[in-house]
């Protein structure tokens, strides 16, 4: 039964990540080359607490690469940009949510910050050129208050599944 | 609980705000010393390659065509396509449309020793909102070409 209810609601995660990804991706804020807000990182941090790291890896994997299926876009530039980007912030929050040092919007702050570092890393292979380089500092400056964003997104809907999560619990045991 | 929450939360907007600080600095300092100086030429690369399709030479108002873009044969043109009248550079991007794919059009300015993505297809059209340089490389990621300068700092040299 948990499983199965598991199962469920990853894939609705999965699903409102696809979402937010195509949204954020048709609506340009940032200029610079593949910057986002990273909206679609909320559901990665959010299964992080939810459930677990693993969770989180296959989640956000499956969300980069269908939504370069839904765009048309698979094994593109951008493609390789996001997967990068991808897996390094997910790497990375992993990691620092182990030390369990910093709450929620630390760790997505630091996500945010090596999305930048792997999509410059991806930049780089793209063009074989490190030019790329150069729009590193605007970039890491842009990830701190983007990143502290969906981390206080994320910090909030948790508070709240888990006062969610916690009733249905206590509905069972009765 | 709650006042562990808390702490964590002091940690967090310690890390944020020492964040931003860090890289307000970091940002700002590059902006004031890197790429400064002028240019004496302007490289157009496209793809992985390192060596430059065209070379934009500022200070003998030259174009050169240092060799040809490798093109499929569906497409008839050849590029580089360089308009020495309206001071524009030609490449063929790699961003398709309806499977075609998209030129990118680079204007020069010998005078300003400058130069301007103008046209270009892409999602977000970043590397033509960039707008004139002088130092700063433009890249447009999807269409895999970039535009790079050689800078020779004045100052430093004289």
């Amino acid at each position: 039964m948990t499983n199965m209810r598991k199962m469920t609601l990853l894939a609705n995660f999965l699903a409102i990540a696809i979402v937010l990804n195509i949204i954020e991706s048709a609506i340009p804020i940032i200029p610079v080359p593949g910057a986002k807000l990273g909206f679609a990182n909320i559901i990665t941090l959010i299964i992080l607490y939810v459930y677990s790291f693993k969770d989180s890896v296959s989640i956000t994997l499956l969300r980069v690469i269908l939504v370069a299926i839904l765009s048309g876009k698979l094994l593109g530039v951008t493609f390789y940009m996001s997967l990068s980007g991808a897996v390094f912030a997910t790497l990375a929050m992993g990691l620092v949510k182990q030390f369990n040092y910093f709450g929620m919007i630390g760790v997505s702050t630091i996500g945010s910050v090596f999305h930048s570092i792997g999509q410059i890393i991806a930049g780089i292979f793209v063009i074989g050129s490190t030019a790329v380089i150069a729009y590193l500092p605007i970039m890491l400056l842009l990830s701190i208050p983007a990143g502290a964003l969906t981390g206080l997104i994320a910090q909030r809907f948790y508070i709240i599944w888990q006062s969610w999560h916690n009733t249905i619990t206590e509905i069972k045991i009765k | 609980m709650s006042s562990k929450m808390s702490v964590k939360n002091k940690r967090d907007l310690l890390l944020v705000t020492l964040l931003f600080t860090i890289l307000g600095g970091v940002f700002i300092l590059f902006r004031l010393f890197a790429f400064q100086g002028e240019a004496s030429t302007a490289n157009i690369y496209y793809g992985t390659s390192n060596n430059p399709i065209v070379t934009i030479d500022f200070i003998n108002y030259r174009v050169l065509n240092n060799y040809d873009q490798q093109v499929p044969s569906e497409y008839t043109d050849n590029y580089p396509i360089i308009d020495e009248a309206n001071r524009t550079v030609t490449l063929l991007g790699d961003y398709e449309l309806n499977g075609e794919r998209q030129i990118v059009v680079i204007e020069y300015n010998f005078g300003a020793k400058s130069v301007q993505i103008i046209q270009e297809q892409s999602p977000n059209h970043i590397c033509s909102r960039e707008g004139i340089s002088t130092n700063f490389p433009l890249i447009c990621l999807p269409n895999r070409i970039r535009v790079e300068f050689d800078t020779t700092d004045v100052d430093f040299t004289v």
